[in-house]
């Protein structure tokens, strides 16, 4: 197992290196600058100007020279320093970070408790009344767009009956004034609404796979055997069923939280939650090299390593999956 | 149950649910002088006004951070932090010789009681260090001009509040120093001494970015007390204001980036204001619209427009061959309803443009060429450039349609409804418009710059009170390959009077003599027309009923120049 996870460790470097260079290079190939931008409806914006704030930033050099200057600084630890905020990478990219970390848990967990439960439920009660409701909304949650869905929350909870912040992601100046759980009661308030935008949609996807690999695998021979040794029905189901089931369900939600932590960006924006999912979005479009990167080599990380926990979870679910 | 029950059930759930959310919708009180909270869609950088490159920040500036000078809320420059505008008049300016050269010598004096946030007086070694720390080539500073153009300082040695700046070259324009921020010398010149010699190192060790809560670092009415990334910034009372003491205790500005959930903020009472950075035009008018329906909201906010500097436009490259007939321009123009096009999008809200000065300008003139809406005249006009009807409706000359290509932001909805209206009003006179519409970065980043768009471009400038358009007409900057594309002339205008008249008008300290040759650059510009002149846009704000002091600027100096006079009734 341990040498396992080692070579799947190198690997990942390698592929983050490989990863890294194409998108440092895309992200240069892209049209325009946004200096550009800015100095095309500033009519103050002197030529000469311009070309020194693009030397400065070292828009003159070649892309293969600004990569390796990134990469050299990066692998020092040197995550350089924002062009759009003016501020350091980590001083922007941290506090960001850990609240995506937050949101995604929350979403998962959450997710978790609710969909697992319901898909075996109506698995085990298919076509039932109560399976076609869970289908209604699970396809609803499905369906429903959510920017779309995100406003509706904040006009019903927000705005009307005023029960819950309409966004950010802690009432301002609560850290200092109140206390430790008074302080995380105020910040889970905040998570309410963009928790249950992105939980819908994850909830009603696990819903419906766990269901149809619940399906599946009750159908299979040694549930049959199991329940012919009169083992009791909660067992068949959660140690010989359920168990199995999980194995497509794990890579789903595995590569959930990279995508939560990457593409909540809309949410984001309607929430105005502070995360990085649209940090990285303003910097992919700013040419904000550093704060793309390293948002990106973050994400790539995320995926790689919950692949791997996804991996690891395999081996927990089937003994008779090898690592070697 | 049966499956016709539980569809009752549902929806009288439903009708419950929807009946008793207007019962249990709780009330929000009007903000009182304790606090305020104002909500704006973009993000501040850095607080270090010298080397920040955003609008968001630029609001700040009336809360924390004053300069030397600035335009007023009736759009003329003014003293801000200086006791007296220097003229020749006073005889703080004078035109010297040294070197040969002229040069221009003015001298300056800080307001007595001017202050930083901790106590220690704004002097003119302040202004010394953004003067050295703007002009440095390691440190990425925007509108570098603003700096270059002084020579050399000298500050009093018995009175640090007066300084002598010498200017490279005598021009009217000495007085223009909005962006020129004066740092505190007390807490920024060991830094700056430190950091000087290496490229992008003050912008990483600057207090603006370690320590933004550091009083110290502001003059303003306010002090920031609290800073988030992202989030938000919170203001308190400055102790040591040079100005009356702001009567609001305190001010949070609010970052919402979405400009759909705004309204729902401010509705929910999270926030009580939107300023000029928050709603879009067309969200404006139709929050209007709605508290003309509840007199509720209506108790509880109003919103105010103030025509804004961005012009919008329409660039005609006059290299094209069928826009290098004049006669084709004026067609065009004369093609248009701009009335309606103003009424019938925004309502009448946003005024149509004469040329690229500014109404409120104070060399605005309307004794130009006009071109009023005359389809029977563009029709004429296009019949005596060769341009005669077709078979198929379009105009033809030598078996060549009379087609055109009209090219803006895409995405920009207002513009693309801009687009549409003209395309319709341009068929109307038999000229084919087709529509190729590039992300910003594109038509701002290669297509402009390398003057790559086949015939019209719609965008819009931000102008600036007071400052000559040399960069967008003067001949000399029509960007080419020999120039390296510099220049912001994207028609490719060429005309000698205006040349003539822009190279006098920065030597000119005659405003009367100003006026008269920005007379000729308007009239040049409307008789030649390189540009089709659409509207000049408002700006908006949502306001608690109550807020009283408060003027929309309309220019660069947002609104919160004024910030010291706000109360809450």
């Amino acid at each position: 197992m341990t040498a396992y996870i080692i070579r799947r460790l190198l690997q990942t470097v390698i592929v983050l290196f490989a990863l890294s260079f194409i998108t440092y290079g895309l992200m240069g190939l892209m049209p325009g600058d946004p200096l550009d931008i800015a100095c095309a409806a500033n009519p103050r914006c002197t030529p000469e100007n311009l070309d020194l704030m693009k030397k400065q930033l070292g828009l003159d050099r070649p892309i293969y020279e600004r990569y390796g200057k990134w990469i050299f600084a990066f692998v020092q630890g040197d995550l350089g320093y924002s062009r759009t905020y003016r501020q350091p990478v980590t001083t922007i990219l941290l506090p960001r970070l850990l609240n995506t970390m937050i949101l995604g848990a929350t979403v998962i967990l959450v997710s978790l408790l609710i969909a697992i439960p319901i898909g075996v439920l109506t698995s085990l009660k298919a076509n039932s009344k109560f399976d076609y409701i869970v289908n209604f909304f699970a396809f609803s949650g499905i369906s429903a767009p959510s920017f779309w869905l995100g406003l509706m929350l904040i006009i019903v909870f927000s705005v009307f009956f005023k029960w819950l912040p309409a966004g950010g992601v802690e009432t301002i100046g609560v850290e200092a004034t109140q206390g430790t759980w008074a302080y995380l009661l105020d910040r889970a308030k905040y998570l309410v609404l963009p928790t249950a935008t992105l939980a819908s949609l994850t909830i009603a996807g696990w819903i419906r796979y766990t269901r149809a690999s619940m399906l599946e695998t009750m159908r299979l021979d040694f549930i049959r055997t199991a329940r012919a040794k009169g083992l009791a029905w909660h067992h068949v189901v959660t140690r010989h069923g359920l168990r199995n089931a999980l194995l497509p369900v794990v890579t789903v939600v595995a590569l959930e939280f990279p995508r939560i932590a990457s593409g909540a960006v809309i949410t984001e924006t309607v929430f105005s939650y502070q995360g990085v999912g649209k940090l990285m979005f303003d910097s992919i479009i700013g040419n904000d090299f550093n704060v793309a990167m390293c948002s990106f080599i973050i994400t790539a990380c995320m995926v790689l390593v919950m692949n791997l926990v996804a991996d690891i979870c395999y081996a927990y679910l089937d003994p008779r999956i090898s690592f070697k | 149950m049966t499956k016709a029950g539980f569809v009752k059930q549902i929806l009288l759930l439903g009708v419950v649910l929807v009946t008793s959310v207007p019962m249990t919708r709780p009330a929000i009180a009007l903000p009182s002088n304790k606090q305020l909270t104002i909500a704006t869609a973009q993000e501040f950088d850095t607080l270090n006004p010298n080397i920040s490159n955003s609008s968001a920040r630029a609001y700040l500036d009336g809360l924390l951070t004053h300069t030397l000078t600035a335009i007023n809320a009736d759009w003329q420059w003014a003293c801000w932090l200086c006791k007296e505008l220097p003229t020749f008049e006073n005889g703080l300016v004078k035109i010297i010789e040294q070197d040969g050269k002229k040069k221009l010598q003015v001298d300056w004096q800080i307001k007595a009681k001017a202050s930083w946030g901790d106590g220690k007086p704004v002097t003119g070694y302040d202004m010394k260090l953004a003067w050295e720390i703007g002009r440095s080539p390691n440190v990425l500073a925007g509108e570098k001009d603003q700096y270059e153009q002084i020579e050399s300082f000298h500050i009093d040695a018995k009175n640090p509040k007066k300084f002598r700046t010498i200017y490279k070259e005598p021009r009217y324009s000495y007085y223009q120093l909005g962006t020129f921020y004066l740092t505190p010398h007390h807490l920024e010149g060991p830094i700056w001494e430190k950091t000087k010699a290496s490229q992008g190192a003050y912008e990483k060790q600057t207090h603006y970015n370690t320590n933004p809560t550091n009083p110290g670092l502001y003059c303003g009415p306010y002090v920031a007390k609290g800073v988030k990334a992202g989030s938000h910034i919170i203001l308190e009372r400055n102790p040591h204001y040079y100005g009356n003491t702001a009567k609001i205790e305190k001010i949070i500005v609010k970052i919402i980036p979405n400009t759909q959930t705004l309204e729902a903020n401010l509705l929910s009472g999270t926030v009580d204001m939107i300023n000029e950075n928050g709603l879009q035009f067309d969200q404006g008018l139709a929050f209007e619209k709605r508290l003309a329906q509840d007199p509720k909201l209506k108790k509880r906010y109003k919103v105010l427009y103030r025509q804004g500097t961005i012009y919008e436009h329409i660039d005609l490259n006059m290299n094209n061959p069928i826009l290098k007939d004049i006669r084709v321009r004026r067609a065009l123009v004369h093609a248009i309803d701009r009335d309606k096009l103003v009424q019938a999008l925004f309502q009448g809200m946003q005024k149509k443009a004469l040329h690229n000065i500014h109404p409120l300008d104070p060399y605005y003139t309307d004794d130009v060429r006009q071109y009023r809406f005359d389809p029977k005249r563009a029709a004429k006009l296009l019949d005596q450039a060769g341009w005669k009807m077709g078979e198929d409706g379009i105009r033809q000359k030598d078996g060549k349609k009379l087609s055109l290509n009209l090219m803006t932001t895409a995405g920009n909805k207002t513009r693309e409804l801009v687009q549409v209206f003209l395309q319709n009003e341009w068929k109307r006179v038999a000229v084919d418009i087709t529509i190729k519409n590039e992300p910003a970065r594109v038509l701002f980043g290669v297509t402009l710059p390398q003057r790559k768009f086949p015939a019209m471009v719609l965008f819009a400038w931000i102008a600036s009170p007071d400052v000559p358009p040399i960069s967008t007409t003067h001949s000399k900057e029509i960007p080419t390959v020999d120039n390296g594309y510099s220049g912001q002339n994207y028609t490719g205008f060429a005309n000698v009077r205006n040349d003539t008249a822009l190279d006098k008008v920065l030597r000119e300290f005659d405003f009367q003599k100003r006026k008269q040759l920005m007379k000729i650059v308007q009239q040049e510009y409307a008789k030649e027309v390189p540009v089709i002149p659409l509207y000049n846009r408002s700006e908006v704000v949502v306001v608690p009923t109550n807020l009283r002091g408060f003027r929309i600027s309309g220019h660069q100096f947002y609104s919160t120049q004024s910030a010291d006079q706000w109360y809450l009734e």
